[in-house]
């Protein structure tokens, strides 16, 4: 009995822990349906009527809908170019280990070990020089390349783990090398392949820096939108900030819910395993 | 899958080519004379990144360096002017320079040390508790806030700390009875970007830390367990050999993330009031995108990438160790 409620009391404070953790993100959402007197009202309300008239004000800006499909296009099709790439180069250096193979996978992770902000200007440069700038591809084609390291990493570490004897069954038994590729080596490294798509999507959905600067208006995403927003002249419009980064975090939030397992892999680079 | 029952009943290529259909089968027409008899396979293979990295990072990073001794302002529209090193021994000289790298060294001592201290506690409390009720939930809100994005925290914050109806200031009225105005006053600014910073990044500590515990062997711990042996000799002999690999390349993660750390502070202060927030990458942005100095930003860059290649290295050297030690 007493161990019951020893037990009882714990999960309570692991609870409030995480709720602890959460409440800024609550208190967010709350603004967010919020009328604008209730936002600004002194001293904070707690207790308010909720209103989904922000939501409809947010239907009705141009850039609402430009960078909600901007951020979508952008980021699954750069992931899925990053992670195609990534796994022939991964199975590359996993199988035929070519010489430099140590090298470049160093090299990949120091790109992503560079501050964003030092890397942003030789890419600046390089943009304005070719004009690729607020170009879909342009910038698609960046955040594929800004993926790829994680990938590599990722999937090297998954498909070191299938053994090379599939690959010589595969093959001697007449499958060509693309049947091993694709048929044999592909379907097990699965937890790879999404784990490296799950956490490529949460980094390029949240990438601000580079899109603001070799962005524009044709291919602005959901984050520099809410920096602009509220940065905003004479005063910003807080119900509207709310509101759109109430729609931004759904994505993200329901991403660790449901592939928690992959969360550990996601944040470390593919270098720590296991389950929490 | 086709491929592992076939193994066994097949007896030669042809009839292994007629038996099957479907996908499979279509797949294996792919069988190309030029991949499959050639020399040059994992080459073929490594291309499209190969391409990739040539485009999106040797030519910037090329560029970068030639950069880096021009002195190129986009403001006067002058053709950049060749200086050698002048631009590497301004920096040397350079008052703001230091004092960036004097606020992040300061940001990255403490966000990393309170992270660790904090993430190390709150794993260790997290580590029984996989009979939590709803414990996916509890999980997925504590671990949310290190997955939104900078951006976003910053400017949720930026409400919070606002200086007239932000919830803070209400909490330390009510509390200490003074108004705070955490953002634009001059010693708060630094405390205020910090926790943030600490609120964002604890989860990837405990997170970490639960890895950490979970990488040591059960057997060992029940061991422990019918040894009696007290909970600091536990935590000493039986916990740390297992699980200081992974703290390590946690803690050293976090280093290099906090050492990168700029659209957070950008967001929340703009590296403002004065420079109290100013760390390098904000000095960087503001130089390269405010002051449109492409010659000067370009050579900070080069010494930024230069530590950033030494924390991969250390980064690398615990994995090898990590591998060496066979530590799972």
């Amino acid at each position: 009995m007493r161990t019951a409620w020893r037990q009882r009391l714990y999960h309570l404070v692991l609870w409030l822990v995480s709720i602890i953790f959460f409440l800024p993100v609550v208190w967010i959402i709350m603004a967010a349906f919020k009328t604008k007197n209730d936002l600004l009202a002194i001293p904070p309300k707690l207790v308010f009527t909720p209103t989904v008239a922000n939501f409809t004000g947010l239907l009705a800006r141009h850039d609402f809908f430009s960078s909600l499909r901007n951020s979508f296009l952008i980021s699954t099709s750069a992931v899925v170019v990053a992670i195609m790439v990534s796994f022939l180069a991964a199975y590359c250096f996993s199988r035929f280990k070519p010489r430099g193979t140590d090298f470049l996978m160093f090299l990949l992770l120091t790109i992503r070990m560079v501050p964003a902000a030092a890397s942003v200007v030789p890419i600046f440069l390089m943009y304005t020089a070719f004009g690729w700038k607020d170009n879909f591809w342009g910038v698609m084609l960046f955040y594929a390349m800004f993926s790829i390291p994680f990938s590599v990493w990722i999937l090297k570490g998954f498909i070191d783990g299938v053994s090379p004897r599939f690959d010589e069954t595969g093959l001697v038994n007449g499958g060509s090398r693309l049947h091993v590729l694709f048929r044999v080596v592909l379907p097990q490294v699965r937890p790879g392949l999404i784990a490296a798509f799950i956490f490529n999507l949460i980094f390029v959905w949240n990438e601000f820096l580079f899109n603001f600067i070799i962005g524009g208006r044709r291919t602005t995403m959901i984050p520099v939108t809410l920096v602009t927003g509220s940065l905003a002249q004479g005063g910003v419009d807080w119900t509207f900030v709310a509101a759109l980064a109430t729609v931004y975090l759904v994505p993200p939030f329901l991403a660790i819910y449901f592939f928690q397992k992959y969360l550990l892999v996601g944040m470390t680079f593919g270098t720590v395993r296991g389950e929490v | 899958m086709p491929s592992f029952e076939s193994v066994h009943t097949q007896t030669g290529e042809s009839t292994w080519a007629r038996s099957r259909s479907g996908i499979g089968g279509r797949l294996r027409a792919l069988r190309m004379a030029w991949i499959d008899n050639s020399r040059y396979f994992p080459l073929m293979l490594l291309m499209p990144v190969l391409i990739f990295f040539l485009l999106w990072n040797i030519i910037p990073l090329l560029w970068m360096v030639g950069m880096s001794f021009y002195n190129y302002s986009l403001v006067t529209g002058q053709p950049p002017r060749f200086i050698g090193l002048g631009n590497f021994v301004d920096l040397y000289n350079s008052f703001a320079v230091w004092g960036a790298l004097g606020k992040t060294f300061v940001f990255v001592f403490f966000s990393v040390g309170i992270e660790t201290a904090l993430g190390m506690l709150l794993g260790i409390l997290f580590w029984g508790s996989t009979r939590l009720p709803g414990r996916r939930l509890a999980l997925t809100l504590l671990f949310s806030p290190m997955v939104l994005t900078p951006a976003a925290t910053g400017t949720f914050y930026r409400l919070i700390y606002e200086p007239t109806f932000g919830v803070a200031n209400y909490l330390t009225i009510l509390i200490f009875g003074a108004k705070i105005d955490f953002l634009g006053d001059k010693f708060w600014a630094m405390p205020a970007v910090l926790l943030v910073d600490i609120w964002m990044w604890t989860p990837f500590m405990i997170l970490i830390t639960l890895a950490a515990l979970g990488s040591v062997p059960r057997a060992e711990l029940e061991a422990a367990e019918v040894d009696r042996l007290p909970w600091p000799q536990r935590f000493r002999y039986v916990v740390l050999p297992h699980a200081k690999f992974i703290l390590m390349l946690g803690i050293v993660l976090r280093t290099i993330d906090s050492f990168k750390v700029m659209d957070l502070i950008y967001q929340l202060t703009r590296g403002g009031p004065g420079n109290t927030t100013e760390v390098v990458g904000i000095t960087l942005f503001r130089k390269a995108f405010e002051g449109f100095t492409m010659g000067w930003s370009s050579a900070l860059a080069v010494i930024t990438l230069l530590v950033a290649i030494a924390f991969t290295s250390i980064f690398l050297y615990i994995l090898n160790l990590r591998q060496r030690g066979g530590a799972n």
